[in-house]
């Protein structure tokens, strides 16, 4: 009961981030300097086209009569129309967030699976090479540009060994061959689902490059964390008794250790994941990623402001319900931490 | 082995991998054709390099773009998608590329002619040619389409202004009533809002239908799949009205790319035939390579600074004419341009008719301009002025820092300003006496007449548009209407004038001119038929390519 009531105090708490977000993010991107009308109808726009694309667009209208009428179409479900493409923005989020939402999602799996082991190993054997070693691509991984390092990959893998794709989500030929069919917009799903093991392979291979890029940084997060966590838990005495006992070094460390290192880890996983939707922006145009990030890197350029509010709209729904998430999680791994 | 000195031995490889990869020269790709395989192949394909052409395979011609398509719709394009549109529709009339013997040649349209004063225009169409569902183009078709762009007035549509009333004169033939003179030729070859495309199934599908990736034209190709924001396929329409020989290619892939260091990957293992955009500085080195041809060409867009003429001190012509004796044009252009620009003779770009050799052309001597600034008033300079560009044009950029030296040299303080052309577009439509001094900005013509330059960005108006140096001359007004009005029946006539008009501008120093910015794009070499036409800016019309 006390959880629920959390959740529901919680969920009232994200409606008020969302409209303080819908109106920041509205108004900053209304008073900038701009003519949506004109951008609405094209480079070489006539007066009258503009008087008519104003009228369309409804921005004659007061600011706050414009933004209640945004909100009104965003509770109907109808995010409006991008000025640059016109559009429905809903239907380009349906394009573009799974496209995102695989990279980033990939970039995790490859944190996860990279960070967690080095951690602990560097939290175990402190002050060897592998822990020299690990700090050092760490503090690399937190702290080297996206941008960069995704050149360099490409240059290299791409460039001088010819072994991964240079930039794109599937290649020409798979698209010319053994085209994705789209269901779920998650390509490593669809095909799949639908047995596409050409296209599998394919997609698979285009993704190792922007999702290892997008995951450095958490991996230098995660390998931190959990590395400093494994060194206050191997210190516990619980520990000692289990080496005594004779249980195994990959168990202790793995399991009996790890299970209680992991929680401020988890923390930082979804703090990341959240991270990564807005990291994705240079990495997806780096690597040609038909995502979020580039669909919103051409809004803000455009200055097009019903796709600006709305990816933010949309990013700011992951913050504040991952957020949630992790706080119930850590909860219920952690019977210190209290709901309040 | 010792675990310390392993994981010693595994942090030296890793370095060695980690500092080869930045030091190393990439080694040449030595892949030389695009993707050309099998349709039924099973294995996956290299992820990198494009496979080998196998006899029998589909011939793909692939095109890295750096811009998305925003519309593809062919009554609304008005940008880069262009270069989709124009391999899936076609126009009445086509604009030949320059230096050709004629301006126009026919495409839909087999001949056309207006009456005396050009304010009727017959268009006789092509017989024996279908959209691609197989609906037969005829006058009924053609009315259609342009009364359905003329009512939506969006994108380009504007350009059939003049047109008062489309008839279907029969089958074959469609009568154009105009409200006032207009080179309705012209209008009907432009790469922007002139396409024709089939009625009935824009009327019943709408434009997001098309949008999705969808074509109703009666081009050589017709688009097979889209994925927004990266890819689009073209396949051959087999029925195409002028039929199919040996080496042309079967399909056209777009690929996105919008990092230009990604395209010039691209062009450069052969993953693409064809970019253009790459980083300007690299180009040399592209040029000497036996597996790339670099194709530089005039394109039909300039460079201008319009001067704000309604503010002192550049209200006063004598001021206008010392700054455009300050200009450093060809240690600008030779120094960051090179190939990539020409300085201008006028508002009118090189290759375009209009375009004359002959009109005066200021160089840079400071010597003149302090003379003239003496003249004026203003011996010693002492004034500031506020020049204002698109944030992230780099070439917009240095030519104001450039300058900034030039005229601090003549006691004259530049200040340059990037603004989001959204900004500075707002800026320069306000109060004039609050705007800008300098606005530099890229123009291009919607349909190719020296009348789109003279009017949209000198031609006097009352509500500001374009004309954002406020230049006001009832004598050039006059004198471009009327050569607009002439430029369908007495085109010789009409060029006359535009250069008589061009002449005005020049020495009331309305705008500086600063250069026509020259195409740079990259084909891979064994793509044979390439031939630039600034009219379509960018398009590759791949009907036209074989490879060899």
């Amino acid at each position: 009961m006390r959880r629920l009531e959390y959740v529901i105090r919680r969920l009232a708490m994200a409606v008020l981030v969302l409209v303080s977000v819908s109106i920041i993010t509205f108004f900053i991107a209304r008073v900038v300097p701009s003519d949506p009308a004109a951008a609405w109808v094209g480079p070489h726009p006539t007066k009258e086209q503009i008087a008519l694309a104003t009228d369309r667009l409804g921005l004659d209208r007061p600011l706050y009569e414009q933004y209640l009428r945004y909100m009104r179409g965003l509770l109907r479900g109808d995010l409006g129309h991008s000025i640059k493409t016109h559009q429905p923005i809903t239907t380009d989020l349906k394009t573009f967030l799974p496209a995102t939402m695989e990279l980033v999602l990939a970039g995790m799996v490859m944190a996860v699976v990279i960070g967690i082991p080095f951690g602990v190993l560097s939290g175990a054997r402190k002050g060897s090479l592998l822990d020299h070693f690990t700090r050092l691509f760490s503090i690399a991984g937190v702290s080297m540009p996206t941008f960069w390092l995704g050149l360099l990959l490409q240059l290299f893998f791409f460039g001088r060994l010819g072994l991964l794709p240079l930039a794109g989500r599937v290649s020409t030929q798979v698209a010319l061959y053994h085209r994705v069919e789209q269901i779920t917009g998650f390509y490593l799903i669809d095909t799949a689902i639908t047995g596409n093991w050409v296209a599998f392979k394919d997609v698979l291979i285009h993704i190792i490059l922007p999702a290892f890029t997008l995951a450095t940084y958490a991996i230098g997060l995660i390998i931190r964390m959990t590395r400093s966590t494994m060194i206050e838990v191997l210190g516990e005495k619980y520990i000692l008794a289990s080496r005594v006992a004779g249980i195994s070094e990959r168990v202790v460390l793995f399991v009996l250790a790890l299970k209680n290192a992991i929680i401020p880890t988890i923390t930082v996983l979804g703090l990341s994941f959240v991270y990564s939707l807005t990291g994705a922006i240079l990495v997806e145009v780096i690597f040609a990623w038909p995502g979020l990030g580039s669909y919103v890197t051409n809004a803000v350029l455009s200055i097009d402001f019903p796709v600006i509010v709305s990816v933010t709209l949309v990013v700011t729904v992951f913050y504040v319900f991952i957020n949630l998430l992790l706080d119930l999680g850590q909860a219920m791994l952690d019977p210190r931490v209290t709901l309040q | 082995m010792k675990k310390g000195t392993y994981w010693l031995h595994v942090a030296i490889g890793l370095l060695i991998v980690l500092s080869t990869t930045q030091c190393g020269t990439p080694a040449q790709p030595t892949a030389t054709q695009a993707p050309t395989v099998k349709e039924e192949a099973t294995a996956t394909p290299e992820p990198t390099k494009a496979a080998p052409a196998e006899e029998g395979a589909p011939n793909v011609f692939v095109y890295g773009h750096g811009t998305t398509f925003p519309d593809i719709d062919p009554a609304v394009s008005f940008s880069n998608d262009s270069v989709v549109v124009s391999n899936c529709y076609e126009t009445l009339a086509f604009y030949n590329p320059p230096g050709s013997a004629e301006l126009l040649s026919p495409l839909l349209a087999t001949s056309w002619e207006a009456n005396d004063d050009a304010t009727e225009w017959v268009f006789h169409i092509r017989e024996g040619v279908t959209f691609h569902n197989g609906d037969p183009l005829n006058a009924e078709a053609v009315k259609g389409a342009l009364d359905n762009t003329m009512e939506l007035g969006a994108g380009a549509a504007y350009i059939w202004d003049p047109v008062e009333e489309i008839e279907v004169v029969d089958d074959y033939t469609v009568k154009f009533k105009l409200s006032y003179a207009a080179p309705l030729d012209l209008v009907a070859s432009s790469g922007y809002g002139a396409w024709i495309y089939n009625p009935t199934v824009y009327k019943e599908k709408g434009t997001e239908w098309f949008n999705e990736g969808h074509c109703a034209g009666t081009g050589p190709y017709t688009i097979e799949s889209r994925e927004r924001g990266s890819r689009l396929i073209m396949t051959r329409n087999e029925d195409y009205w002028g039929g199919w020989r040996e080496g042309q290619f079967d399909k056209v892939v777009f690929e996105v790319r919008e990092d230009n260091v990604v395209l010039q990957q691209m062009i450069e293992a052969g993953a693409a035939n064809f970019t253009y955009g790459v980083p300007p500085d690299n180009l040399a080195a592209l040029d000497a390579r036996d597996d790339i041809v670099v194709y530089t060409n005039p394109s039909f867009q300039n460079l201008v600074g319009l001067l704000n003429t309604q503010k002192p001190p550049l209200d006063n012509k004598l001021v206008r004419q010392a700054l455009a004796y300050s200009v450093p044009y060809a240690q600008f252009i030779e120094g960051v341009m090179g190939t990539r620009a020409t300085q201008a003779y006028g508002p009118v770009p090189a290759g375009m008719w209009g375009y004359s050799k002959d009109l005066f052309q200021y160089t840079y001597d400071l010597d003149k301009a302090k003379e003239l600034l003496a003249e004026a008033g203003h011996p010693d300079g002492g004034f500031d002025l506020l020049y204002t560009f698109a944030t992230g044009d780099m070439d917009e950029q240095q030519l104001g820092e450039l300058w900034q030296a030039e005229l601090a040299k003549l006691g004259i303080n530049l200040e340059v300003q990037a603004l989001n052309w959204e900004a500075q577009w707002d800026l320069a439509k306000s109060d004039p006496q609050s705007a800008q001094d300098v606005f530099v900005m890229y123009w291009w013509p919607d349909y190719v007449s020296p009348y789109s330059f003279l009017f949209s960005m000198f031609h006097s108006e009352d509500d500001i548009l374009f004309n954002l140096g406020y230049y006001r001359n009832a004598e050039f007004d006059d004198l471009i209407d009327n050569a607009n009005a002439l430029s369908g029946s007495d085109r010789q006539k009409a060029e006359e004038m535009f250069v008589q008009a061009q002449e005005i501008l020049i020495e009331d120093v309305a705008s500086l001119f600063f250069y026509d910015v020259a195409n740079t794009h990259l084909a891979r070499s064994d793509i044979k038929g390439y031939v630039d036409n600034p009219a379509y800016p960018h398009v590759v019309f791949v009907y036209q390519l074989t490879r060899e």
